[in-house]
């Protein structure tokens, strides 16, 4: 399928569901949800194979390394915030890495997962590169991990307003906190609804997070498995 | 003009990767290229070697559009059919419930060790 083509189809179906999410706020027209759903619909009716289209998507998922660095801009817009918490930040995001590793193995027992789903999962919290690295690391399937972390993703970005009501969360630092380390580059981008300071503090939790994970993931996962 | 402006800083914000993909080359250090990249262009703004205006219209297009350059990626999930078994209806129960304790866990204990002065 040509790189036009599938530019323009994905930009039109993602411009729609954004659209509609303005309008009414129902969490299928989310565009992670929507938009992939259109598309597979689209290819399936036009008979083409999703390696097809994604042969054709590579300026899309290109872009999204210059989008992750774009993330310094917050960031740097808000140094002093940085340096006013980076303790809190710094063990507030190691505990989350923690919970977010012991959690995904203990629930994935509970639901007697496959070892490979099991291994695949443990890195689902954090940036789609990073995740990888260390499933490939721990000797999960590197392919499968990027699928978890996109439905981490999505996940995160839906029950993220539930989640602030249930646990009566006010302030842009705890959620800019929760949501980058929870849900990585897609949280990341739920952030910018709250605020500037909730980004800045969604992006540092979120690269800390990776890095931390990198480092258990090295360090302590291969003591368990 | 405000797309071409976006457009050029966007071609600029390239500048960052391709440096971070070299310097990961040379050193081999062990972060992926984007988290190289993200810390090269922040301290290139702390330094004052890059200036704001140079790529905040660009960066902030890229943010606020982020969820468009995973479409793809979710797109690819209909590769894997094991998604659509018990295992795979099971495995997504566990990252549901595995997102909710790891966001209501690190937002709950912000929000209660926070201190006196919340952002």
């Amino acid at each position: 399928m040509n790189i036009f083509f599938v530019t323009i189809l994905t930009y039109g179906l993602y411009r729609l569901a954004k659209f509609i999410t303005t309008k009414v706020s129902f969490p299928l027209f989310h565009p992670l949800l929507f938009t992939p759903a259109l598309i597979i619909l689209t290819i399936t009716l036009l008979n083409i194979p999703a390696d097809d289209y994604l042969a054709g998507a590579t300026l899309l998922t290109h872009l999204l390394g210059p989008a992750v660095i774009a993330f310094a801009v917050p960031v740097y817009k808000h140094l002093s915030i940085l340096k006013k918490y980076v303790g809190k930040i710094v063990i507030t995001v190691l505990i989350g890495s923690i919970v977010a590793i012991v959690s995904s193995y203990g629930l994935a027992l509970v639901f007697q997962l496959e070892e490979h789903f099991l291994i695949s999962m443990l890195p689902r919290s954090i940036t789609t590169p990073l995740a990888m690295e260390v499933s490939e690391d721990t000797g999960g399937v590197p392919a499968l991990t990027i699928v978890f972390v996109i439905i981490t993703g999505i996940c995160g970005s839906l029950i993220a307003p539930s989640v602030f009501k249930l646990f009566a969360i006010k302030s842009q630092m705890a959620k800019g906190l929760a949501l980058g380390m929870s849900a990585h580059a897609v949280g990341t981008n739920k952030a910018l609804q709250y605020g500037e300071e909730a980004t800045t503090f969604s992006t540092l939790a979120m690269v800390l997070a990776g890095v931390i994970t990198i480092i258990l993931g090295r360090v302590f996962i291969p003591l368990f498995l | 003009m405000k797309i071409f402006t976006v457009f050029l800083q966007v071609v600029f914000i390239h500048v960052f990767l391709f440096l971070a993909m070299g310097l990961r080359y040379i050193f081999s250090i062990p972060l992926p290229t984007t988290i190289i990249g993200l810390f090269l262009l922040f301290f290139a703004l702390c330094f004052g070697v890059v200036k704001l205006e140079w790529v905040e219209k660009g960066a902030n297009w890229l943010m606020a559009e982020l969820l468009l350059f995973f479409i793809p990626s979710a797109v690819g999930i209909v590769n894997y059919e094991e998604i659509a078994s018990w295992q795979g209806i099971n495995a997504i129960l566990v990252i549901g419930l595995g997102t909710f304790i790891v966001m209501g866990s690190t937002a709950w204990i912000v929000e209660r060790f926070k201190g006196a002065d919340p952002v």
